[in-house]
């Protein structure tokens, strides 16, 4: 209710419930109570007197009924005996054989009880009444304050709205802006890179025969340099093109990838002596080409980082294959990493080991990280140096791959 | 020899335009090359307006487009070029820095006939250029009323 006091509104609809309670109200103080039936009834006995006095018989009786339902309505339960013993007493006294007496004739003795039973359950329609009114009024009331709430809450949830509004536009602003600052590295950042690069070479082709040694080191590094520039930036607009890039999810198999992937790797590493493990792997549901660039990365790390190593294993599996979030690992025993850095592993061009330890540009991991955490998973590294590393990462609705088998039947 | 075709190239980078010139000298493809350095000029050449309206009818055997240009872009020229019945059977090649897709689905639904993304790599570009030139210009049959040579 005290959020209720804001709102010019709201006090208007408290002032009205006031003026409500205060028409209807009782009388509070039990004294005025009191004294509004013995005074009701004195006004009905008056009456009665006066009627009387025009010689109107018999009207007494309804007379005190009238001033009993008064009482009740306005002074409640307790006033209203009062006015029933009350108005009986005087009705014995003023109006019933022998006049003047409190003694009951046993001929009017029916009479007596019929006017008591009367008021009685006038009193009683009269209370019922009452409470019934009042609970509506409470309930109406209550309905009132609801309805404003109601109100009250609609309109900040139409503000709440106009402001998710707003910000959704200014978020699309602001992508608007980002697209058209990558469409500008990918477009006019790499011209002038493409020109660095042809010329050198134009002019290695050109002069290098009056060139010397030094000079010829000089030019093949302005080649090197602007060639990782371009590398990099590619890199960059690859990763932000995930970030931006809807997801086309469908059933992935996993071990399928894998495979696909390690047969293509496998290729470029002929001269390698690399012992490959892989376990059965579950189906999940994702992106395909994006977990496939997942998988692209993990095990390429792996076999670069495996390079000084004879034989390279690399194994590919899922911890708790048979539990419903399962996690898929790839394991090396390559260069491994200092888990002091570990929070290092998956930012953008960040490397823990030296270029000419190993190249890449560090952005690998990062866009791994990327896309598992766009298909709401899980990854982490483990490692310690120089003896292997190992990625983790976990898919939601993965699905084993027995399992589906089974399903599929 | 065997013949070849007029290759029309749409590039406002004066370095652009230098390097794909000595990747097509490199292969002799470069002697019936016409350059255009804005997509104005280049619509100019094709309808034979201004500084062009003496050259003879023959349309290109394909031309090679840049996207970002100055005046008209060339996804711009790329449209009235497909929209035109006199133009829209010369083979055109987006030959452009931008990786990005959505200039290549534009590209694609516009209906360009090929897509390539310059490499930063010189030797890669040459190699570009050569199988560009070396097929547009000499595998490839131009469709009728091009400049054969």
């Amino acid at each position: 209710m005290t959020d209720l006091a804001e709102g010019p509104a709201h006090a208007g609809v408290r002032r009205s419930l006031a003026y409500w309670n205060q028409e209807f109200q009782r009388i509070h103080s039990p004294i005025l109570r009191y004294g509004f039936s013995v005074v009701s009834v004195a006004i009905a006995l008056g009456m009665a007197f006066a009627l009387q006095r025009y010689q109107f018989h018999d009207v007494e009786l309804p007379l005190f009924t009238v001033a009993i339902a008064f009482t009740t309505w306005y002074a409640g339960a307790g006033p209203s005996v009062l006015a029933i013993i009350f108005s009986s007493a005087c009705f014995d006294y003023f109006f019933t054989e022998p006049l003047y007496s409190l003694d009951i004739s046993s001929s009017e003795l029916p009479y007596y009880f019929i006017f008591v039973a009367w008021a009685a359950i006038v009193a009683s329609f009269n209370a019922v009444r009452r409470r019934t009114e009042v609970s509506l009024r409470q309930a109406r009331d209550n309905l009132q304050v609801e309805v404003e709430q109601r109100r009250h809450r609609e309109n900040e949830i139409r503000k709440l709205n106009q402001e998710l509004g707003k910000r959704a536009a200014e978020l699309e602003a602001t992508n608007r802006e980002l697209e058209s600052f990558t469409y500008s590295v990918s477009h006019d950042l790499r011209a002038p890179l493409r020109h660095m690069v042809g010329y050198s070479e134009l002019l290695q082709r050109q002069a290098s025969s009056l060139l010397d040694e030094k000079s010829q080191r000089f030019i093949q590094t302005i080649l090197d340099a602007a060639k990782k520039m371009g590398n990099l930036i590619d890199d960059l607009l690859e990763f932000s093109r995930i970030g931006r890039a809807e997801t086309k999810k469908a059933e992935v198999d996993l071990e399928q990838l894998v495979k696909e992937v390690v047969a293509e790797i496998g290729q470029d590493t002929k001269g390698r002596d690399i012992v490959w493990k892989i376990g059965a792997l579950p189906v999940c549901h994702g992106d395909h080409s994006m977990l496939r660039l997942v998988v692209v990365n993990l095990v390429s790390n792996a076999v670069k980082f495996t390079s000084m190593r004879r034989p390279a294993e690399i194994e590919i599996g899922c911890v708790d294959c048979d539990k419903k979030e399962v996690e898929v690992f790839v394991r090396d025993n390559g260069a491994g990493f200092d888990m002091q850095y570990v929070n290092k592993l998956f930012g953008v061009f960040q490397r823990l080991h030296l270029p000419e330890q190993f190249e890449g540009t560090g952005i690998g991991l990062a866009t791994v990280q990327r896309i598992i955490h766009r298909h709401g998973g899980k990854i982490r590294g483990e490692g310690a140096v120089d003896q292997g590393a190992t990625f983790y990462f976990s898919l939601p609705n993965a699905q084993d791959a027995a399992e589906r088998r089974a399903n599929a039947q | 020899m065997t013949k070849l075709a007029r290759i029309l190239i749409v590039e406002d980078d004066p370095n652009d335009v230098e390097l794909t010139l000595t990747a097509l000298k490199d292969y002799n493809l470069a002697n019936e090359v016409v350059v255009t350095r804005d997509g104005q000029q280049a619509l100019d050449y094709l309808y034979r307006r201004g500084e062009f309206n003496t050259r003879s009818t023959d349309n290109p055997a394909v031309m090679l487009l840049d996207l970002k240009l100055p005046k008209v872009g060339g996804l711009e020229v790329l449209q009235q070029i497909k929209s035109d019945e006199r133009l829209k059977m010369i083979p055109v090649v987006v030959l452009t820095s931008s990786h990005e897709e959505k200039d290549m689905m534009r590209s694609y639904s516009l209906g360009v006939n090929a897509y390539v993304v310059k490499p930063v790599d010189f030797h890669e570009f040459v190699n570009a250029v050569k199988e560009l030139g070396i097929f547009w210009a000499i595998v490839n049959e131009p469709p009728p009323g091009s400049v054969k040579k």
